[in-house]
């Protein structure tokens, strides 16, 4: 037990150092003013963070906010209002989604998301931010559903029956007594989509239109733009090892790592708050 | 133990002796010709592992660089700070030449852009010009597509086009990497404006002419043969100068009258 504990906090400890030490010379020159430059010009030693920082923000918030109701919604479903012998199947049909390599969606996301958008809502192109956030949305949807499944599964069946007992209707039993017993559950789901979301390249690579800019207004979710993963994955090839833009990319590394480690965190705190 | 441990070495490694390895990474638009000459000589020659992989002229340089390949396929001239790093190590060998066509939407096409001036395709990079209307065709909005810019379509065309194999474009609207992601954008919309090698084009794709000093210059084999196409390049392979025999053969094997087949075959012009 303790002996785990220590290698993932030792894993952890040198994944973050390794980024480090790699951002470090871009780290040394621009640093964290760079968080909020908007411009980058790797060719003219411009590095602004800030477009694609937000476009990661924005996708995985979107992606989370669409995808839990559904998940929460289909969980509940599928475990108390379900015949139990139909129960086998949705799971199982989640757990195959699940199982679906991430180039698969960004394929459907490009023939049939895409021109979908374009012609709905008479884009320029569909590819934007909230392209990449519906695909993620379907992305963790499922990790989602059987999770939050098994947490719901987990509440005690002496808290459901006396909750009966107490003449509490459905809508009392779900929202007093069902969702908050499997919260915690429930986070954790949330956590792992959220990490899958921000790491997701490939998918979102496809369908977010690669342009690195600021969305105009910056709540505009439906113009071209750019994540922290897809600038990586299409800028890493050429980077000279050693260059500062491969410094600049394994600094956009760093600040993804940050990012799903703060957003740990604050799960947990919160969690405690609850408690 | 000394002589137990060399031994089991040896045993190791003795696999690794037996087979010469050739990686070739690069260039999308070099890529066609690569894969169907290794095609050829891995039946000639089946104790060469060849491999074939693209991901970009600047991915190419980087490979090579870095010793993750052992010949990088080219789209465009070397950079001042490529050639530094690379130094008297390698040369950079042509294997066939091309153009960088400005490609439309099928549609663009048919409604009678047929035609632009390298100011015009350059206003509309820069963003100033952004409806088709003001080019001859229907009221629509341009996209604009952009290359990655380790691609070295996008070095050719920015070089020529904009001035500066870097300069920024920002007209662009969404940007793509391979020659096969631009031209699906282009051939999925109605209304878009990329670059394009020459050996890509095709009926849900066309390229149209540029005007040079007042003359209508289609990018065809034969213009750019005879060089009078604007954006035209040389396609290289990027070699070490003490190479290996194997990599000396494959080079040979490419500028031969075979080699050189499989260069027109796969639509470009061969430079033997």
């Amino acid at each position: 037990m303790h002996v785990s504990a220590l290698l993932v906090g030792l894993v952890l400890f040198l994944l973050l150092g390794f980024l480090w030490f790699g951002a470090w010379p871009f780290l040394r020159q621009d640093g964290i003013a760079s968080l909020f430059a908007s411009q980058w010009y790797p060719f003219e030693g411009l590095f602004g963070m800030a477009p694609a920082l937000l476009g990661s923000l924005w996708v995985v918030l979107l992606a989370l906010f669409l995808a839990l109701p559904l998940a929460l919604a289909g969980a509940v479903f599928n475990l108390e209002l379900m015949p139990s012998r139909w129960q086998g199947f949705l799971r199982l049909g989640m757990q195959v989604l699940a199982g679906i390599p991430s180039v698969v969606y960004g394929l459907m996301g490009l023939w049939l998301l895409l021109p979908l958008l374009e012609s709905q809502l008479e884009l320029l192109t569909g590819r934007s931010l909230l392209a990449a956030g519906l695909l993620l949305a379907l992305m963790i949807l499922p990790t989602l559903m059987v999770m939050s499944e098994e947490a719901l599964h987990g509440v005690r069946a002496e808290q459901k029956e006396s909750a009966i007992n107490l003449g509490l209707d459905w809508n009392q039993r779900l929202w007093r007594v069902l969702l908050p017993q499997a919260w915690p559950g429930i986070r954790s789901a949330c956590l792992l989509a959220l990490g899958r979301a921000l790491g997701e390249t490939v998918a979102v690579m496809l369908v977010v239109g690669s342009m690195d800019r600021l969305p105009q207004p910056w709540y505009n979710l439906l113009q071209p733009a750019q994540t922290l993963t897809s600038r990586i994955g299409r800028e890493i090839g050429e980077a000279g090892m050693g260059s500062l833009h491969w410094s600049a990319l394994m600094a956009s590394g760093l600040l993804l790592a940050m990012l799903a480690l703060l957003l740990a965190s604050l799960a947990q705190l919160m969690g405690r708050e609850k408690r | 133990m000394g002589r137990w441990l060399l031994l089991l070495l040896s045993l190791v490694c003795l696999p690794l002796q037996a087979v010469e390895r050739i990686r070739v990474v690069g260039s999308t638009t070099v890529l066609p010709i690569m894969a169907e000459a290794a095609k050829v000589f891995r039946q000639r020659h089946p104790q060469v592992k060849l491999t074939v992989a693209g991901g970009g002229s600047g991915v190419g340089v980087a490979s090579v660089v870095r010793g993750m390949a052992e010949i990088g396929m080219v789209s465009r001239s070397l950079t001042a700070r490529e050639r530094k790093r690379l130094g008297e190590r390698v040369e950079l060998v042509p294997i066939a030449r091309d153009a960088v066509a400005v490609a439309v939407s099928k549609e663009v096409y048919l409604s009678g852009v047929r035609r632009l001036t390298l100011k015009q395709v350059a206003a509309i990079y820069r963003g100033e010009i952004d409806n088709w209307k003001a080019l001859g065709g229907t009221d629509k909005p341009i996209l604009v597509v952009d290359k990655e810019a380790s691609r070295g379509t996008r070095h050719v065309f920015a070089r020529v086009v904009l001035g500066h194999p870097h300069a920024r474009a920002p007209g662009a609207k969404i940007l793509s990497g391979s020659n096969n992601e631009e031209k699906a954008i282009l051939a999925g919309s109605d209304k878009a404006i990329g670059m394009l090698s020459h050996a890509w084009l095709d009926d849900a794709v066309r390229g149209i002419a540029v005007v040079v000093d007042g003359q209508v210059v289609e990018p065809s084999l034969e213009n750019i043969a005879n060089g009078r196409y604007p954006i035209g390049r040389d396609l290289s392979l990027l070699v070490p100068v003490d190479r290996t025999r194997w990599v000396q053969r494959l080079m040979d094997f490419l500028l031969s009258p075979e080699g050189q087949a499989i260069v027109q075959r796969s639509g470009y012009v061969p430079v033997m």
